[in-house]
């Protein structure tokens, strides 16, 4: 609080106060009291108005100060409230009374908003889980009567099920606390689970699949990375470029550090603009625009459980040539000793 | 034949699960009425049971447990819960395997006929036709004579040898390809049955291996 500006803002109060002094002055005159006498009042109201003006001036500062001060360096600034003591001045404490109405208000909106959103992805989950009976139920069904209406049956509810799987990872992955274990996982048995999976798709579309050093195993929760190289397998199911034998490559190295798990096709490839982009919410891409339809979701869930478990990830590409998702996952001895 | 139990609150699943499972050559029996669970369950006497996590009365794992005190059956979990922590629990709790719903019926089967030879002991060295079948050299012998097996060719043998006498999908073979993660394509499974074909006769059996036409193979 500057003491300039805070003279500025009491204007009236001099206006009224000089306009008062000038009516005493005039009858003062009137009545012919000497120039000392007067010298004297007027020495005596101005030291009373600078006083005032004073203590008025310091009283307030304290409080205002602290609350610009604390306002500055407050990340969530609703919460001010709770940083302030309540001042010995009357407009501070309407002020600091309005804020804690304020404050008290705004707490409970964001508490309604995040029972909703937790009731939300509670039911989702719910959902999700219940689901997958009917699917598994036609799955045994479509398998049980066999031929080639089973195969198709099967195929369609092989899709259900991996979008069923991406909306309850997106849940997941938005939700605040933590649902997942972090253990020693094979990483060659991940990859087979996740071929095993997409296997009819796989041979349909003629893709080879190639597997290099993964005999590794990697501190991770197993089911969301199967998700993840799950993820992985549909995109490049729907990227195959034309004319050359499709083919996916999962591989793993270990450095002194950490593992990486690089999963490489040669589809057609992310264009150089769109590439650092991919992990981006609802970022579809050329890719997504021209070829399959894209709910631009896959990638984007994929980097916020990666983000969630600690995990780097990188996309690689040349447009025509091949794309390549690399995960780095940390090695700690730590976690190795705490589960052995 | 192999008894498997099932529990299962859903209906529709059971039957369907029962049916598949008395097509692949099991006797299969379920349970409708969920009071009392964990006595139907052991007074069954069943040699394997698939338990889903969530039946009426009773939690999964806690029947698990129960079971577990009395018996060493071999159980199998099949559930729509897919969390790492229920795989992690479940499998603390004394699960033999974690499968979740809804699953590759093959690979169901994979899983099942798996962990029945773990429970079994697969010490035991199998024979077929007086040849001996060394697992771990992936050999075959007639005593006199050795034939080396690739990897590819032992898995599709020792598969057709655990369904000796019924047919064998070739969706069947592949499933169990890939869960040894060799991922061959159909002209590759062609070879290697022509190749375990041609090894076997060189062993002295001839046409082992019949082609059934649009259903699969039979190791006679």
């Amino acid at each position: 609080m500057r003491f300039r500006e805070y003279i500025r803002d009491r204007l009236w109060f001099y206006i009224i106060t000089a306009v008062a002094a000038g009516l005493l002055y005039l009858f003062l005159t009137a009545y012919r009291v000497s120039v000392q006498l007067m010298l004297i009042t007027g020495a005596i109201l101005l030291l009373f108005v600078c006083a005032e003006e004073l203590i008025g001036f310091i009283r307030k500062k304290a409080f205002y100060d602290e609350l610009r001060e604390k306002l500055g360096s407050l990340d969530k600034k609703y919460l001010i409230h709770e940083m302030l003591k309540r001042p010995d001045f009357y407009e501070g404490q309407l002020m600091y009374d309005a804020l804690y109405e304020a404050n008290k208000s705004m707490c409970e909106n964001v508490a309604v908003y995040k029972r909703s959103s937790d009731d939300f992805r509670e039911f989702i989950e719910m959902w999700v889980h219940e689901v997958k009976l009917p699917v598994a139920s036609l799955q045994l069904m479509a398998h049980n009567s066999g031929g080639e209406t089973g195969e198709k049956f099967l195929e369609q509810l092989r899709r259900i099920d991996g979008y069923t799987d991406q909306v309850l990872y997106y849940a997941r992955s938005e939700n605040a606390e933590k649902d997942y274990i972090i253990k020693e996982t094979s990483l060659r048995r991940m990859v087979a689970n996740v071929a095993l999976k997409d296997r009819e798709a796989l041979q349909l579309a003629g893709v080879s699949v190639e597997t290099e050093g993964l005999d590794i195993s990697v501190m991770t929760d197993g089911k969301w990375l199967e998700f993840i190289l799950g993820q992985f397998m549909s995109n490049s199911l729907k990227y195959i470029a034309s004319g050359r034998e499709p083919v996916i490559k999962v591989s793993a190295e270990e450095l002194d550090d950490r593992v990486l798990l690089h999963f490489r096709d040669n589809g057609i490839g992310i264009p150089v603009s769109d590439l650092p982009r991919v992990f981006e919410k609802s970022f579809t891409g050329e890719n997504g625009r021209t070829r399959a339809k894209s709910t631009g979701m896959g990638l984007y869930i994929v980097k916020s459980l990666c983000d969630r478990l600690g995990h780097s990830i990188k996309a690689e590409s040349v447009k025509g040539e091949y794309t390549e998702f690399t995960i780095g996952f940390a090695k700690n001895e730590y976690y190795r000793m705490e589960n052995s | 034949m192999s008894k498997i139990y099932i529990v299962e609150d859903d209906r529709s699943i059971r039957e369907e699960l029962a049916e598949l499972l008395r097509s692949s050559g099991y006797e299969a029996e379920y349970l409708t009425d969920f009071s009392d669970s964990a006595d139907k369950i052991l007074s069954a006497g069943a040699d394997l049971i698939l338990m889903d996590i969530n039946i009426p009365n009773l939690n999964g794992e806690q029947l698990l447990r129960e079971i577990r005190k009395k018996t060493d059956t071999p159980v199998i979990m099949v559930t729509s819960r897919t969390s790492e922590t229920d795989e992690v629990l479940s499998m603390s709790y004394g699960a033999d395997d974690y499968i979740t719903k809804p699953y590759n019926p093959t690979i169901l089967l994979l899983r099942i006929s798996a962990v029945m030879k773990r429970a079994a002991g697969s010490s035991q060295t199998r024979t077929y036709n007086g040849l001996q079948v060394n697992d771990a050299k992936g050999s075959l012998t007639d005593g006199s004579r050795e034939l080396s097996l690739t990897k590819n060719e032992m898995i599709i043998f020792r598969f057709m040898l655990d369904r000796q006498g019924s047919i064998v999908t070739r969706d069947e073979l592949m499933t169990a390809l890939w869960d040894n993660d060799e991922f061959v394509n159909d002209n590759a499974l062609t070879v290697n049955i022509s190749r375990l074909r041609s090894k076997l006769a060189e062993l002295g059996c001839e046409d082992a291996i019949e082609t059934r036409k649009k259903q699969g193979y039979i190791l006679k």
